[in-house]
């Protein structure tokens, strides 16, 4: 039969592709365009955007106001900080955005079983968490920067001098680094704990559950070390439980001096700069090294 | 005369084999032996890999993907290796996955549209060969509502789609017929037979349902319990021999017996006996020998020797089986 036939191709419609091929870097570039939609909504219906849209309006909705706070305001005095932003409001933002799209980027895949498709494709087995972690790691530097770039156009506009407008711009500045130490510290653990399960309730549930309850824990640990019986080494060391604590302890030892949501942890400051690195190895290599587990069929 | 030209064609197409595998062997945790030392050469065409369920089929796909490292032994997909140059054999390779592997909540345009991104397509390019695999497949309207809503028959042909759209030389499917109705399994099949034929695509089929793979295939590969049972041309496995199945009431042996001492060479099977046949004669000979033993005839049943008995019920029975049914062959031709 086809064995007298191979290589003849008839013309029933068949066509062969004999265009240019993509590397493997573009394909891995690919995959994170995909998934960076997705993280926000695109490619899929009206209700897959609700989430992305309410969680982005609530965190760039202060910086709007405050410039028009600026503007009304005769001093042109910026009533939200840089560098720590509006903090309960970020890290509740956060939560929610994670827990509900980091189920979206990699629990969806793993409940398809679709996996194997994309190994049996000319990329290797980390490319796809690499994918995914970028993309994810854009989607909250979006989520992070926006509001605090609306925040610098808001009041930098309305400035007068050059001078001024230096100084505004030297306080943003830590302020979008910070922005680019949360997104990489949040990609990793959000998408770790999203993998857990190609369930997206349960996946929903991990990334809430670890979040919420460390940060939690952090926080009414801290609240009993700076009451009247607790010693100030737990003040200063609760903070270490959870990620956005370990963020915003880690943002004081290396000088902010905005008050946050942890005191500050003076002499213990190294501690919050290595836990920062245990919780972004765990996050990041934790995500590979699941996808280097996951069975190909 | 067939035969002898099928074969002579399997030895030249043999000389660059699609696939080649040199004492592959695939152990899992150290003990469970996947795949056996198998040595095998797969040529262009459409080949049927056949084996009961743990036989070392899927295993066999992973390697020659490149995605499960073997434990010892080599082998080549279109001329790479499989242990060094799993992506380049994965870009001109597309696979069907066995089991359910698809998004409900996207339409089946989107998705291999994806996965033909995903395959090293450029953007333009990926949305035609997407088109195009789904209607060569034989979705035309539906390609664009949401792949939850189809039945299992368009799902297995978008597994098939998402498989073509990369442009593959070889194709490797693996149960493609799993979960489809006998109409839904007759479409598949000639679906993969003209993707065979006239696309010239080579395709391994994997398969445990021998009797539907006979129908397309060219070349078949036999494997049992991780070891290579047999590898030929169809044609071979099932024009070799013709047998004839004797079931008498009673006295299976004293028909044995006598049957032996006319010059055939009866071999039990089941409940009965199964005797070679040589040409027209044989009727007459076991005809007489029943006759003038006066044993009640139960049953006579001319018989190919189909595929499915390489491996009847139990894996060891049918090896067993396969090698007395052999011999009995093998005893005839030298007769």
């Amino acid at each position: 039969m086809s064995a007298d036939n191979a290589g003849v191709i008839h013309d029933i419609g068949y066509r062969a592709y004999e265009g240019s091929r993509l590397g493997r870097a573009q394909i891995v570039r690919a995959l994170t365009w995909h998934s960076l939609r997705s993280a926000f909504g695109f490619g899929r219906g009206a209700k897959a955007k609700i989430v992305p849209v309410l969680t982005f309006v609530a965190i760039c909705l202060p910086a709007i106001v405050s410039a028009v706070a600026v503007a009304l305001n005769s001093q042109h005095i910026r009533p939200i900080s840089y560098d720590v932003y509006l903090p309960q409001l970020r890290i509740f933002v956060l939560i929610v955005f994670m827990a509900a799209q980091a189920p979206d980027l990699v629990s969806r895949d793993l409940r398809s079983h679709c996996l194997p498709l994309y190994f049996a494709r000319p990329i290797e087995r980390i490319d796809y968490p690499v994918a995914k972690l970028i993309a994810f790691f854009t989607a909250l530097l979006v989520m992070i920067e926006v509001p605090l770039l609306l925040l610098y156009v808001g009041t930098a506009t309305q400035l007068h001098t050059g001078s001024q407008v230096w100084h505004e711009t030297k306080a943003l500045i830590p302020g979008l680094l910070l922005g680019v130490a949360w997104a990489a510290l949040l990609c990793g653990l959000g998408l770790l704990f999203a993998s857990f399960s190609g369930r997206r309730a349960y996946a929903t549930g991990a990334v809430a559950i670890f979040f919420i309850l460390s940060l939690t824990l952090a926080t009414v640990l801290t609240g009993i070390g700076q009451g009247p019986g607790g010693g100030t080494g737990l003040a200063k060391l609760a903070g270490l439980i959870s990620p956005f604590t370990v963020l915003d302890g880690a943002r004081q030892w290396l000088g902010g001096t905005t008050h946050g949501i942890v005191p500050n942890p003076g002499g213990y400051g190294g501690l919050y700069g290595l836990m920062f690195l245990v919780f972004l190895a765990v996050g990041i290599g934790g995500l590979i090294f699941r996808y280097r587990k996951v069975g190909v069929a | 005369m067939t035969t002898h030209t099928a074969a002579q064609a399997a030895t030249q197409t043999a000389q660059q084999p699609v696939i080649a595998a040199t004492n592959l062997t695939k152990t899992y945790q150290g003990s469970v032996r996947a795949l056996d030392e198998l040595t095998v050469a797969v040529p262009t065409g459409i080949t049927a890999l056949v084996g009961a369920n743990g036989a070392g089929k899927s295993t066999l796909i992973k390697i020659l993907l490149g995605l499960l490292p073997a434990t010892s032994g080599a082998a080549t997909v279109l001329g790479f290796d499989c242990a060094s140059q799993g992506s380049s054999i994965r870009t001109h390779t597309g696979y069907m996955p066995e089991h359910d592997c698809l998004p409900p909540d996207v339409t089946a345009t989107e998705f291999v549209t994806h996965l033909g991104r995903m395959s090293g397509l450029p953007a333009t390019a990926a949305k035609e060969r997407a088109a195009d695999s789904l209607r060569h497949v034989g979705l035309y309207e539906e390609r664009y509502r949401q792949i939850g809503t189809y039945s299992t028959g368009m799902k297995q042909r978008v597994k098939l789609a998402q498989a073509l759209v990369g442009d593959p030389q070889l194709l490797l499917l693996d149960e493609p017929t799993n979960g489809l109705d006998p109409a839904g399994r007759s479409a598949m099949l000639d679906l993969i037979a003209r993707i065979g034929t006239e696309f010239g695509l080579s395709i391994l089929v994997a398969s445990h349902l021998l009797g539907e793979i006979e129908q397309i295939g060219d070349h078949l590969v036999a494997l049992d319990g991780g070891r290579l049972l047999r590898a030929d041309t169809i044609s071979s496995f099932t024009k070799a021999s013709e047998f004839l199945l004797i079931e008498v009431d009673e006295g299976s042996d004293l028909l044995a017996a006598e049957l032996t001492s006319r010059g055939l060479k009866p071999v039990g099977y089941q409940r009965g006996l199964l005797v070679q046949m040589d040409g027209e004669s044989s009727f007459d000979v076991v005809r007489d020998a029943i006759a003038d033993l006066g044993l009640p005839l139960n049953r006579l049943e001319q018989r190919r020797h189909r595929l499915e008995e390489l491996f009847s019920d139990t894996g060891s029975e049918a090896v067993a089986y396969e090698a007395k049914a052999t011999e009995a062959k093998g005893a005839g031709d030298v007769r």
